[in-house]
């Protein structure tokens, strides 16, 4: 039988460098340098590529916060109260109180969401026109900030069966109240940073879900 | 949570369960989307659109495939309509490989630099070199080499056959060996150049 060609040998390549070979295959590499040098560069090339491929890279914090507000503003995230999803639907704030009273925790967590604003407001180049930036972002949190305010009227309603519960609440409303002061103002001074304004937008979140935990415990004291 | 409770938790729109699916799979898919465009700016553009076209359409997700598969079948597509705009035409997968290639079988190597590459390949240059691939080629070569997908993980992610999926990998390897040995070449030629202006100039 004829040795395999450099032609053979080439065409069946694909199929060798998966890990097939043949008894030819083997004996056509040894004989041949030019064939042998090939094989040892891809084989080299797919060494190279997978130590690279070990690492798996962490992408920057910042993109989950984006991507949670654009899925807000398309609608995607719905926060219904179905009593099946009531365990996780009350978001990772909600679960933070959910064993309210909790106002030191409450206020740690505050801070530290603070000063993580305060670190991202650094001033930047101010090359878009602010006023109508800002303009445009009153437009879109306003109906939020204003169904925000009746749902807190509407809490204050309720009967007020443990004072010591309710006194804890307000507390906490007063720390998201100027949580959320801070924000907009961060927002007001530097109009141009998207990362202020998710945290506006978070704050709000915030804010809406303490206050359908208050609206929760008022329901039930009745 | 497991992945499958955050997969019906989210298609009713469950905040912590679009976070849990993000958290589970962003390495991965960031991971895909860097080594396919080589800058983390554009990385990171290409994974937040992956996660909003999959959060999109994940009530539609009925489970005939695994979700990773089609989370990277998403960003695969994303990442290659990102690389069809930004060569500026409009074309099908095949044409994203050399066109030449694609009727002639192997690219034939007679009389080939008889360069070695082992022991000579980084990951700089190998990375420069996975940049100038055709984006067919390169998403078989980084799904395959360095993500480590097999062959029929790749050809449901790509809508292809196995068989095609080995051929570009194939392709994709022996036109990575011609780039690296350019810039082998490249490089010894520029070298010399500076050896010669160093000996010119102590004359």
């Amino acid at each position: 039988m004829a040795p395999m060609t450099c032609k053979n040998f080439l065409n069946g390549l694909p199929l060798r460098t998966e890990g097939t070979s043949s008894r030819d295959a083997e004996a056509h590499i040894r004989n041949c340098p030019s064939c042998r040098n090939i094989t040892e560069d891809l084989n080299a090339i797919h060494s190279a590529a997978r130590s690279w491929g070990g690492e798996e890279l962490e992408p920057p914090a910042h993109l989950w916060t984006s991507l949670r507000s654009q899925l807000e503003r398309e609608g995607l995230i719905r926060d219904e109260r179905d009593p099946q999803l009531e365990p996780s639907n009350s978001g990772w704030f909600g679960r933070w109180f959910a064993g309210l009273p909790r106002p030191a925790l409450a206020g740690g967590y505050l801070v530290l969401l603070i000063a993580v604003a305060f670190g991202f407001s650094r001033p930047v180049n101010r090359q878009v026109n602010e006023a109508r930036w800002l303009e445009g972002t009153q437009v879109s949190t306003s109906p939020l900030s204003a169904q925000l305010t009746a749902e807190q009227d509407s809490f204050a309603s309720f009967n007020n069966s443990n004072p010591v519960v309710t006194a804890s609440l307000n507390k906490n409303l007063a720390i998201v109240d100027n949580y959320i002061a801070l924000c907009e103002k961060s927002v007001q001074e530097e109009p141009q940073n998207e990362v202020a304004r998710d945290y506006l937008y978070e704050a709000y979140q915030q804010k809406a879900d303490l206050l359908a935990q208050m609206t929760e415990r008022g329901e039930n004291n009745r | 949570m497991p992945e499958a409770e955050a997969i019906r938790l989210a298609q009713q729109g469950n905040a912590a369960a679009f976070e849990r699916l993000y958290r589970l799979h962003n390495r991965r898919v960031y991971s895909l989307c860097l080594r396919m465009v080589g800058n983390t700016a554009g990385a990171e553009d290409l994974t937040q659109e992956a996660f909003l076209q999959l959060f999109r359409k994940i009530a539609t997700f009925r489970g005939e495939s695994a979700f990773s598969t089609w989370l990277h079948r998403l960003a695969v597509n994303v990442v290659l309509m990102k690389l069809r705009k930004k060569s500026g035409t409009e074309t099908s997968l095949d044409e994203l490989t050399e066109p030449d290639e694609e009727s002639g079988g192997p690219r034939r190597d007679f009389g080939g630099p008889d360069l070695r590459l082992s022991g000579s390949i980084d990951r700089v240059h190998l990375q420069r070199a996975v940049e100038q691939l055709p984006p067919g080629y390169k998403a078989v070569f980084v799904l395959h080499d360095i993500q480590g997908y097999e062959h029929n993980e790749i050809a449901e992610i790509m809508d292809c056959s196995i068989g095609n999926s080995k051929s570009q990998l194939h392709k994709a390897r022996m036109r990575l060996r011609e780039l690296l040995h350019e810039a082998t070449r490249d490089k010894a030629r520029e070298d010399r150049k500076a050896a010669s202006a160093d000996s010119g100039g102590e004359d």
